[in-house]
């Protein structure tokens, strides 16, 4: 049975939560923009790149405030919960602009910014009323932590059973052997000890982290938070795995017993207080799906990124909210599906790749509309880090992008430094999109990873104008209508 | 007895090519291109799509009969002509010689104002082309259409002072932009928007005029002869704003269109509330009867002046809102208080 994903006492925390927010916001409307995605999706950049173009007015000329002239400007706030750091946005953007640029690092830990936007409304009630502020809210946290929503509805048997199935499937044999042995040596019915609850946790975190690598890239490994512990390092509630059904009753201080207490601890402790501050109550959404990385490692990544898709966006509240309910009740209306990095593929395959994102999450798509929400996907590169060309090859022309990829990148045995510019062709997207999730017809592509662009035009005011291929759109989709 | 048969309902399917491989080569071997990317690599065009419907063209016999009828008159007038220098050659040779060098420039005349409109039907008939095109790429987000549709409008207005920082605006923004539908709306955003407004206050300007001419008239024919001529003056003007500039043949073509329109949305602009339309005519008649006709009037020129911007603006309205009645009604307001000082 699927468990509900938050207890009564945190749903009514977020019901006086949205009561209290109507209140305020009937003064300054606040937006809360969910910026959903998987690690390495493409977050951190999407948000910086955000900042930085609402910031100092950067070229958006499909953003309709700011192509109709009625975006006044905007500045950063002080964000209402003191309790979270400040979304780091002058480093990541000082990283962008380096004399020699890198992408920032990875998200580690969970951080906040707010926005106030400045506009001149169009209809004529607001109109009358002089300038209109709008608070736009956004969060930023590890794309690993984002896995462990859909364990909110699952028991720990539940778990365990859909986690060794895994483990266990055709192709997986590699990474989770070591595990699989471990469990093998161990009487889940035995007295609980903590030296094998440790021994079964590192197995295991071993197993996970194996399997995120490139070669593999799978995406729907809970719990996330293995990965990327930060100060729960070590803590009884990261110390469990999962067990095969037990053969007898369970005692409560066996293996069995002792690793279901945690797992629950864990979801009590770690993912229920972030999805309830942080997913609960979100208006709009968008979710940066990394659909080249899967592409590169193949069906079993794709699939596997869709399964996680799915289960990470069944658990957002969407829908068209109730009029009568609104005080107190916040859905998502808006969903964007974006698929990053459209600046990795030449323009005359982002059509493609806007088919296959669009097969790839489909099912949540279809969730999403059922529940009343509109949906939309494009492709998109919140900052362009390469230029397009041809090349003549073989006697066809052969559309390239150009750029420099990352050290380390790979393409028919040669290694990048990480220095030298190349065009690079990466294989044809297949027309149907279906076929990236069928393992006979494998396509050839081969997506490199390419650094920053090495410099920037820039604005009026000495800003750097980041470069994008339809940020605007995006942004324009996600709260354009808001700022009418 | 016919044998059962099966055939296949598609022919052999063509070679398909196999997927490209990946490749990388070195970065000097490229030929870069511009930061506008040729249009070679772009997906061809869907024709189906949205086709227009063809024009109204006259039957073969109307034709004939014209151009009979038109070959006859031409006859008649060089007949005409040639009688007169003869007869004037046989009074004295200089005045034939004067009546021919005038004949010359009648001719030179009536060649170039015969070019001058044929170049503003055609302009004319552009614009109308561009309209359907841009139609076509909101839906079909081609990027080569797209980017044609805004070489054509930057071409349109090369020439336009009025325009030139919106054009240099458009040309920023267009460098980052690869789908088609949206260069038509960024074109629309900076180039329509300000011809847009100032089309508006021609309108209001004219309905405003039209109303206090209509209130003070003394004879119902004058205000008539004041509508007729305000409406046809402001066709002009708005045909001209939006780089149509149409001649005295050009003038009827738009004239009729503004008129074909007028009577497809039934008087009414589409979009906008008959209650408004009611209800301000109501409230104005209850004034007073001339203020209520003037306001009737008034409207009434609106309405053309929104058809006459439906008919010459080069893009449709997907961005911008088309403008309403309703919203000169306060300006209709103002005249009626203004005209009515009690």
């Amino acid at each position: 049975m699927a468990q509900p994903p938050t207890s009564f006492t945190d749903e009514i925390g977020i019901a006086l939560g949205n009561l209290a927010d109507a209140t305020t916001g009937a003064f300054t409307p606040t937006v809360r923009l969910g910026v959903t995605g998987l690690s390495r999706a493409g977050k951190t950049i999407f948000i910086t790149a955000l900042i930085h173009n609402l910031l100092s007015g950067g070229r958006l000329p499909g953003f309709a405030p700011m192509a109709e002239g009625r975006f006044i400007g905007a500045r950063l706030a002080q964000y209402p919960d003191a309790s979270i750091p400040r979304f780091a946005y002058e480093q990541h953007l000082a990283a962008l602009t380096a004399p020699t640029p890198h992408w920032p690092e990875s998200t580690r830990r969970i951080s906040q910014v707010r926005l106030q936007l400045k506009y001149a409304s169009k209809s004529w009630l607001n109109g009358w009323r002089g300038p209109m502020t709008l608070n736009l809210d956004v969060v930023d946290y590890p794309g690993e932590w984002l896995l462990d929503l859909p364990l909110l509805s699952l028991s720990f048997a539940q778990w365990s059973a859909e986690a060794l199935e895994r483990a266990h499937r055709h192709g997986a044999e590699r990474e989770a052997k070591p595990f699989l042995t471990a469990l093998d040596q161990i009487d889940p019915l035995a007295e609980a000890t903590d030296s094998a609850a440790e021994t079964l946790a590192v197995a295991f975190t071993q197993y996970l982290r194996l399997s995120r690598e490139d070669g593999r890239a799978l995406s729907s490994l809970p719990p996330g938070r293995f990965l990327l512990p930060g100060d729960l390092e070590g803590s009884p509630a990261l110390t469990f795995a999962p067990l095969p059904p037990p053969t007898g009753p369970v005692r409560s201080d066996s293996l069995y017993g002792m690793l279901e207490r945690r797992y629950e601890a864990y979801k009590d402790v770690v993912v229920r207080p972030f999805f309830r501050d942080h997913f609960a109550r979100l208006d709009r959404q968008i979710v940066l799906v990394d659909t080249l990385r899967a592409l590169n490692a193949g069906p079993d990544a794709v699939a596997d990124l869709e399964t996680a898709l799915t289960g990470v966006l069944a658990c957002f509240r969407t829908g068209d909210p109730n009029p009568f309910l609104r005080l107190i009740s916040r859905r998502i209306d808006k969903i964007l599906f974006a698929a990053t990095k459209a600046d990795h593929v030449h323009h005359t395959a982002h059509d493609k790749l806007e088919a296959i994102l669009g097969r790839v999450v489909a099912r949540a798509a279809r969730q999403a509309k059922f529940a009343g929400a509109q949906t939309h996907s494009l492709a998109i590169a919140a900052v362009r880090a390469t230029r397009e060309g041809t090349i003549a090859e073989f006697g066809e022309r052969l559309p390239t992008i150009i750029g420099t990829p990352m050290a380390g990148e790979k393409l028919a045995g040669t290694i990048y430094d990480g220095k030298t510019e190349i065009a690079l062709f990466p294989g044809d997207l297949p027309e149907d999109p279906d076929s990236v999730f069928q393992p006979q017809t494998r396509v050839k592509l081969n997506f490199l990873r390419f650094q920053p662009p090495q410099s920037y035009a820039s604005a009026e005011d000495g800003s750097p104008l980041l470069p994008h291929i339809r940020f605007d759109r995006a942004l324009d989709y996600l709260v354009g209508d808001k700022m009418a | 007895m016919t044998e059962p048969f099966a055939r296949p309902t598609r022919p052999a399917a063509d070679p398909v090519a196999p997927p490209r491989a990946p490749r990388a080569f070195a970065a000097e071997t490229v030929q870069a291109l511009p930061p506008q990317i040729a249009a070679e690599f772009d997906v061809e065009p869907d024709l189906d799509l949205v086709t227009p419907p063809p024009a109204r063209r006259m039957s073969l016999l109307t034709r004939v009969a014209l151009w009979a009828a038109g070959l006859l008159v031409s006859l008649g007038l060089g007949l005409a002509a040639e009688a007169l220098i003869r007869d004037l050659f046989a009074r004295y040779a200089w005045l034939g010689w004067l009546g021919s060098a005038a004949l010359a420039v009648l001719v030179l005349g009536i060649v170039v104002l015969a070019i001058r409109e044929a170049v503003a039907l055609r302009r004319l008939r552009s614009l109308d082309r561009l309209r359907a095109r841009a139609t076509q790429a909101l839906v079909t987000d081609k990027q080569a259409e797209g980017r044609a549709i805004l070489s054509e409008l930057s071409a349109l207005y090369a020439g336009r002072p009025d325009l030139a920082a919106a054009r240099t605006e458009l040309d920023k923004d267009r460098a980052g932009l690869f789908d088609g539908a949206e260069m038509v709306r960024l074109g629309e955003r900076r180039l329509m928007a300000p011809l847009d407004a100032r089309a508006k206050i021609l309108i209001a300007a004219s309905a405003r005029r039209v109303a206090l001419v209509t209130a003070v008239s003394p004879r119902a024919l004058v205000d008539i002869a004041f509508v007729a001529y305000e409406s046809i003056r402001l066709g002009g003007t708005i045909a001209t704003l939006y780089g149509a500039r149409p001649g005295f043949f050009g003038t009827f073509r738009l004239i009729g269109a503004i008129l074909a329109h007028l009577a497809v949305t039934g008087g009414l602009v589409l979009t906008d509330g008959l209650m408004e339309q009611l209800i301000g005519q109501g409230v104005a008649a209850k004034v007073s009867a001339r203020l209520g006709e003037g306001v009737v009037n008034g409207l009434m020129t609106v309405r053309v002046g929104i058809a006459a911007m439906r008919v010459v603006r080069p893009l449709p309205f997907a961005t911008l809102g088309q403008p309403l009645v309703r919203d000169f009604i306060p300006e209709l307001a103002n005249v009626a208080k203004a005209a009515d000082p009690r």
